[in-house]
Order: structure tokens, then sequence, then C-alpha cells
């Protein structure tokens, strides 16, 4: 199989500089620091109270997932928004775009050398993550809708420094418009919510019905709920909120911003979320493979 | 014509670059492109790589028109930027092999393709140096070499030679003589006027989008002297010479400078020698007869700036006699 020229260059360069190793091991390492003192803790109480709290691990499951969450959503995009401003700025942009290779397939190779570095930390933190398995809770399905959700961030994010990247010259403008973006995405739908419920709430309490105790509890954000199948944080918290076993009740996402009917997008939000998710990542890199490529300008007119 | 140009326009906003560029590059020609700054010798350029769409016009390749599919183009072209466009942490084997990948070459044809282009560019004993350790000239010859790892027929090279002590320029220019030997046409836009009439078959010149003069840089040159004033180096008195000269309906104005008689003679070849026959009838001893001799700069300046070449002829006619 022919291996993407771009992807096969980033990968190769990426290997030979100390920085990944580098980072690898700080990162597993702070990792195992914790998972080990979190044991530690555990073997301690048992040795005081003679009872195990098997909830614990569960605890350190999530505490594992969520590092890994944060820390894919705020790495790829940085390491995304300089890939073809980079170019750019070293002036190899132009070279490439004469040789054979088309804009698609430059992109392609920028992100998925950005994803491959991004899961040799993920794949490289599982042995860590398997620690709770030890203990059980934590089945086989649930890790792997925990993958699928961190390829979710990581390609929404990756395609969002990407197109930004292949929109602006200068790489600290697409890393900052690129951050922007995603900080619009995870806060600004929590925020929209958050402002609808508070409306909610005061126009139920100057009616009438306020008089009633706990109809204020009532209040909703209505359809704008909607607008958080946008954001990969709130999949996220609904996805390991009903790993964890915690109440669905408090995992749901009712419990922010009112009670919503259930229907089919609340009963499947997971995988309904990380689909819309994924189809905005094709939507950046469709952006980002239109910013690359000439076809924006017009071509030359036949006579 | 291995390309050709077509009134070419392309307009930034309100400036138009280019206004109508016609380009035509002989197949196994070394076509110097020279024009002051701003003229529009970059955008024609990468219009010609596939890297901007004109608004109008057409570049054929080959006879074909490159807007039924930029890949011919790709394959034909390769291009020399004025900067290197190098990667950190790349060897020198490995960037080459990174740019064959790039146009479908792979494995041992792609190795032994980019060791051959080392060898001839002077590379062979660098492929395991790290790009970024080169030279700026080591780097000019690299990026030569990548421009040529898909072995296409015509180069085009965009000021190669900018930023080169005179030595690297010497060896870039043989490097090119040799490559238009081995059959590849090469379209070079240099500001080094000098070394362009040294080493180009074919120029073109261009100012505000247009091009304002073509052709093979013989007959340019020829037409240069043609122009120029004829040359008379006399032995003796002067007196003799002048009195002829006077006399001939050929001549405009007559200086003596130096030494020698310079005049605006607009005759023929065959005008120059039956006034060099009278001359040497009369008794003239003359040794030195001939046109001075026309340069590219001469030629650049008259057609970029006519204000400043009417100047210098106000100034020859009112030094004549």
């Amino acid at each position: 199989m022919k291996t993407n020229p771009v992807y096969k260059r980033e990968t190769m360069v990426s290997a030979r500089s100390f920085r990944l190793a580098l980072i690898l091991v700080i990162f597993n390492s702070i990792l195992a620091l914790v998972i080990l003192l979190n044991m530690y803790s555990v073997v301690e109480r048992v040795k005081l109270t003679a009872e195990i709290q098997y909830s614990s691990f569960t605890t350190l499951y999530v505490f594992v997932a969520v590092v890994e969450f944060v820390m894919l959503m705020f790495i790829m995009p940085a390491l995304t928004a300089g890939s073809i401003s980079g170019e750019r700025e070293r002036q190899t942009l132009d070279i490439l775009l004469t040789t054979t290779m088309k804009p698609s397939e430059i992109i392609w190779g920028k992100l998925l050398s950005s994803f491959s570095t991004m899961f040799l930390m993920v794949v490289s933190s599982f042995p860590l993550l398997a620690v709770s398995f030890v203990y059980g809770g934590v089945m086989i399905h649930d890790v792997l809708l925990l993958l699928l959700c961190y390829l979710t961030v990581a390609l929404l994010c990756g395609s969002m420094g990407i197109c930004f990247s292949s929109l602006f010259k200068r790489s600290t403008v697409a890393t900052v418009v690129s951050y922007g973006v995603l900080v619009f995405i995870a806060a600004g739908t929590y925020a929209v919510n958050i402002f609808m419920l508070s409306m909610a709430r005061m126009n139920m309490d100057s009616s009438y019905a306020s008089s009633i105790n706990g109809v204020t509890d009532q209040a909703n954000s209505g359809p704008c709920l909607y607008l958080l199948l946008l954001n990969p944080v709130a999949t996220f918290y609904v996805m390991i909120n009903k790993q964890a076993g915690v109440n669905p009740v408090i995992s749901s996402l009712n419990n922010w911003f009112g009670p919503h009917p259930d229907n089919f997008i609340m009963d499947n939000w997971v995988l309904l979320s990380i689909l819309i998710q994924l189809i905005l990542a094709a939507i950046f890199i469709l952006i980002a493979i239109k910013g690359v490529s000439q076809s924006k300008r017009r071509r030359i007119r036949k006579k | 014509m291995i390309l050709e140009i077509k009134d070419l326009k392309k307009k930034f906003g309100k400036f138009h670059a280019l206004n109508g560029l016609d380009i035509m590059i002989p197949e196994g020609s070394l076509y110097g492109f020279v024009g002051p700054n701003g003229a529009g010798k970059t955008t024609a350029i990468k219009i010609m790589t596939g890297l901007l769409f004109a608004d109008s016009g057409q570049v054929l390749i080959n006879g074909t028109d490159v807007s039924d599919g930029l890949n011919i183009l790709k394959q034909e072209i390769g291009y020399v930027p004025d900067f290197f466009g190098v990667y950190d942490n790349l060897k020198v084997n490995e960037y080459m092999e990174f740019f064959a990948s790039c146009y479908g070459i792979n494995g041992l044809k792609a190795r032994s393709r980019y060791m051959t282009l080392l060898e001839q560019v002077g590379l062979e004993d660098k492929s395991d140096f790290y790009v970024d350790s080169l030279s700026r000239g080591m780097k000019q010859r690299l990026c030569l070499a990548r421009a040529l790892i898909h072995d296409p027929h015509l180069l085009v090279l965009d000021e190669p030679a900018s930023g080169l002590d005179p030595r690297t320029r010497f060896e870039f220019k043989e490097i090119l003589k040799e490559l238009r030997e081995q059959g590849k046409t090469i379209f070079i836009s240099s500001h080094v006027l000098s070394e362009l009439s040294e080493l180009c078959t074919d120029i073109g010149i261009i100012d505000q989008g247009k091009m304002v003069l073509s052709g093979s840089m013989e007959e340019i040159l020829r037409r240069v002297n043609a122009t120029n004033p004829l040359v008379i180096s006399i032995l003796g008195s002067k007196e003799k010479a002048l009195t002829i000269l006077k006399s001939q309906p050929c001549v405009q104005t007559i200086a003596v400078k130096e030494g020698d008689i310079r005049v605006n003679f607009i005759g023929d070849q065959q005008d120059e020698a039956i006034l060099l026959q009278q001359l040497i009838d009369a008794e003239v001893m003359v040794h030195g007869f001939s046109r001075e001799q026309g340069s590219l700069e001469s030629l650049f300046m008259q057609i970029t700036d006519p204000d400043k070449e009417k100047a210098v002829l106000v100034h020859e006619n009112e030094s004549g006699l």
C-alpha cells in the first residue's frame, strides 16, 4: 500500500525528535504516580478499616480518562494549527503544490501524523488505565466507547486546527483562532444553555405558577440543549458518568439544564453527538482542502 | 514550442499584474526572463507552475491547454523558487526521497534517480548530511536536484543566483549548461543581466505585465548593435576622415571621443563596407572599424526606462559635430 509521503515524512521527523520521547515519559510518569498513590491510599485504608472500596478504582479510571480527554482536546489544535501555515512560513508549501500531490493528500498526511503522535500517547497510557480493570467494573465495550470518544475529539480538534492553519498565513494566528473556536464550542454552547435556563426560570418566577413550590425545577433550556451535541465535553461527560455508574439523574444533562423530555436524541446522546462531531470534523477538513488548493481562484477561461 | 503563454491577464484588486502577457519558449532553449521589480515576473512564473490561476488567457504545454488538468503541467515542469524551502531534521537523501514519493516515484527507482541527480549537482558525498546543515550554495543545488526528480522537460528557475557568491554562481551556471546539453529546456528569471547574456539562447523582457521584447539572444543583440554608433579608430590626422564622413548620406551625427570617431550610422552592413573602402582609398590610416557592442543591460535600460534613453540620445546629439 502506498504511504502518504507527507505522513511518512512527518512521522519520521517527529519520531526522530527527542521531544516526543520526553513528552511520553513525563506524561506517563505523572499518570503512573497518581495511580500508584491512589492504590497506596486504598491499600492503607484497607489496613485501617478492613473494608475495600472498589469504587476508588472506578474513580481512577475516570481520572485517567479525563486527563487523556483534556490532553487530546488541548494538544491536538496546537499540533495541527501550525501544520499548513508552518509549511507556508518555511516556504515549502509552494514546492509541495507544484508536485503531483493533491491538496487533500497533503491535508490527510498532516492530520494523520498529528493523530498518530497523539494516539501514541493515549495507547502508551493504556497499561495504566488497565490497573482499574484488575478489580473489574469497567467492561471492554466501555473502553471501546471511550476510544471512539477520543478518536472523535482528536479528529474534531485536529481538523479545526488544520482548517485554520490553511486559512491563515501565520501559525500564531491559526493557533489562537483554533483555541478560540474550541472554547466557543466547549464553553459557548454551555453558556447559551445556562442563559436559556435562567431566562426560563425568570419567566416562571414571574408567573402565577411560581407560587407552587418546586415549579422552577421544571424550567429547562429548551431546544438549545441540542447545541450541546456539538460539544465534545458534553459527550464525554455523559459517557463517562454512565460508565462510572453514577446515578443516571445526576449524570444526565438534565442536571445542568433542567429536565428535558425523553426522546430519541436524549436516549442516544453519545452516539449521535459523536456522529455530529465527525460531520463537523469532515466540514473542517473540506474547508482546509479548499484553503490549500487553488480551486477557489478562478480558472483560466478558454477562448 | 514547449510552453506557450497567450494573452495572460491577472489582476490583484485594481492592480493589473499581467496585462496580456505572451511568452513562447522554444524546446531546448535557455530562456532568460527579465523585468524590473513589479513587472509581473513572479506572477507569470506562479501561473506557469500552476500555483496561481489567471483571470484570462491560455497556458499551453507541448500544445496542450493546462486548463484541462494541472497534472500535465506538474509532470512537465520542475520549479526552483528563489527560496530554498528545506525541512529541519531531514537528511539530503530523505529530502530527495520525499519529493520523489510526491511524484509517485518510490523504492529503488527513486534511490537510483536521486543518487544520479545528487552526483550531477555535486552533492553525492552529502547524502547523509542534514539539509539545514548545508551551505546556501549547496541548498540551491539540492533544490535544483529536487526539481529534476521527476525528469521534467522544462525547468523553471526564479532568481536562482540571488545571494550566491561568484564561485557558486559559476558552478550553478555550469550545471545549467550541462542540463541544457542533456536536452532540458530552462526558463530562468534573473536580475543578473550580464550572466543571462552569457548563458541564455533566448530572452524575454517584461514590463508592466506585458512582454516588451522577446526573441533569440543573437538576434536581439544584433538589433541592438545595429542601432549603436560606428566606432572608427584612426592613426594620425582625422581631418580627411571627417570630410569623407560628412559627405556620407547615412551619417547622422559625428563625435570625436577619446581619439576615436563615433558615428551614428543608419546604413546596413554593405553601406558600412563602402564607407570603410572610401576611407582606405583616401589613404586614411584606419586601425579600427566596428559597431559599438550593445549589452543586455543597455537594452534593458532602454526598454524599461525610455525617458532615460532619450536623455542619453539628446546628450549625444548635442555633442555631435
